[in-house]
């Protein structure tokens, strides 16, 4: 059954010109288009644009999938009554649930492998066993964090229009306040304060250290994996508190 | 066999008693028609037969199970047995109609063969269209169709010929009437189309002002003097 549904999970997100767009064309084409204007820069760490937008890119790509294709979609199909007639099937939530999941991490594995030989073919970026086993690894921590983020951020949402405009505010805030157009660090201050809270500039920021070799036990990063841990933990409380509402 | 059992059900949205109090039971082989006005509390009715909805008190025993006690996976053992057909149909808007028959199909490990239902249903020309690109009538026998994969003991249908041409509408019930007198199940269907109630079902429920203001067969309805049960909803039911 798990199969099935998986396979149709892919075949509706292939046919979904929207969700393409967001999370297919547009990350690739920036990394692509600011390659060529930034590629010769160097960023903190001494890291080239290579090292540090590959990850970037890479965690783009996942936010993107997670919050249209996982959390938007679950609205829609709320909102439409889908989700409703589903129900009345004898499908365990679950198995829809873990189909949900698996379909998420193999297109933002699939955008991982895309924005990689793109970063290997035009900007000269090392390959290495080691460090993609640890930076895959990595990557799939924080597919699980922002799919547990989203679903619970999404579940507050009970009309498609709204959902939607909250999804592209939301990804024209990541990008800005995220560290994926340009560093924090050039930003206006007010910029700076915003990334604070932004939880995937601290996503960010580590995986750019984890990709790199670069990871250091200092307060920064014990902040950012506490910052995020405490998310983690308040969306689980909302989706729990939501999931009984919804039984109630 | 008693297939429903409904005892003094009430249910409220905030200050709104939709359902103050119904009794309601269908026997296995019956086609009963719920009607009342919009937002009588049809729809309301049938989602709590459903197993989707809560209520706020009596008693619904469905396929002999007491609904409100009961864990997920015997309620879910319980919803194998319902099909719906609901208002509005939707599904996977991005899936042709072949492939959610074929989805379906593997949720209810169905052994028929799909082939078969397109041409049973008169789908061939259909298959290839997403569900979302259908007119509502041919959604509806999509939806039909799909309701029938799991040979329901229990079929339950909201509103299932709203917006159908006379065609469609005798397609469809045509359907009905046939998987009601082949398998014996049971029909629970609301509707507006009080021809349709005279034509098809066996027992009708008014529900007015909360509670099931009448509950009986169509012919004993009739008995009482009126000409139809299109008058008979006129003269009972108020704007």
């Amino acid at each position: 059954m798990l199969a099935t549904q998986l396979k149709y999970d892919l075949l509706m997100f292939s046919r979904e010109l929207f969700y393409l767009v967001f999370t297919i064309f547009v990350p690739p084409a920036t990394y692509i288009f600011m390659g060529q204007l930034y590629g010769e820069q160097s960023y903190a760490g001494n890291l080239s644009y290579a090292q540090t937008y590959t990850p970037s890119f890479i965690l783009l790509i996942t936010f993107t999938v997670v919050f249209f294709a996982f959390g938007f979609d679950q609205v829609v199909h709320r909102t439409t009554g889908v989700e409703k007639r589903i129900s009345l099937s004898p499908v365990s939530k679950n198995t829809l649930l873990l189909s949900s999941i698996i379909r998420s991490t193999i297109i933002t594995s699939l955008g991982y492998g895309f924005i990689l030989i793109i970063g290997l073919f035009m900007f000269d970026l090392e390959f290495g066993l080691l460090s993609f086993l640890t930076s895959y690894g990595f990557f799939i921590f924080l597919n699980a964090v922002l799919l547990i983020i989203a679903s619970a951020i999404y579940s507050f949402f009970q009309h498609m229009n709204s959902a939607l405009v909250f999804s592209i505010v939301v990804f024209q805030a990541v990008i800005f306040t995220g560290g994926f157009a340009m560093p924090i660090s050039m930003m206006p201050k007010f910029i700076q304060v915003i990334a604070d809270f932004n939880p995937m500039y601290h996503m960010n920021n580590l995986f750019i250290a984890v990709w790199n070799g670069q990871l250091t036990f200092d307060q920064n990063m014990f902040l950012s994996i506490g910052y995020i841990v405490a998310l983690v933990a308040v969306a689980l409380v909302i989706l729990r508190i939501q999931n009984k509402r919804k039984i109630g | 066999m008693k297939i429903i059992e409904v005892n003094n059900l009430t249910k409220s949205y905030g200050t709104n008693h939709v359902l103050q109090g119904v009794n309601f039971h269908a026997q296995s082989g019956e086609i009963i028609g719920v009607i009342g006005k919009n937002g009588a509390g049809k729809s309301t009715f049938l989602e709590i037969l459903m197993t989707i909805k809560q209520y706020d008190a009596g008693t619904v025993i469905v396929l002999d199970e007491n609904i409100a006690s009961l864990p997920m996976n015997r309620l879910e053992q319980v919803r194998k047995q319902i099909s719906v057909v609901l208002q509005p149909t939707q599904f996977y808007k991005t899936l042709k109609v072949e492939e959610l028959l074929k989805l379906f199909k593997a949720y209810y490990k169905s052994d028929l063969d799909i082939k078969k239902i397109i041409v049973d249903f008169k789908l061939e020309p259909h298959r290839k269209k997403y569900f979302d690109k259908l007119s509502g009538g041919w959604k509806q026998i999509v939806s039909l169709a799909i309701a029938f994969l799991s040979a329901p003991k229990l079929l339950i249908l909201d509103e299932p010929t709203t917006g159908l041409d006379p065609h469609m509408r005798n397609m469809l019930w045509s359907y009905i009437t046939d998987y009601n007198k082949r398998t014996g199940g049971t029909v629970i269907l609301t509707t507006h189309n009080m021809d349709e109630i005279e034509l098809y079902c066996d027992k009708v429920m008014l529900i007015n002002n909360g509670v099931n203001e009448v509950f009986d067969t169509t012919e004993s309805i009739l008995a009482t003097g009126y000409k139809s049960i299109h008058e008979f909803y006129l003269k009972r039911v108020s704007i």
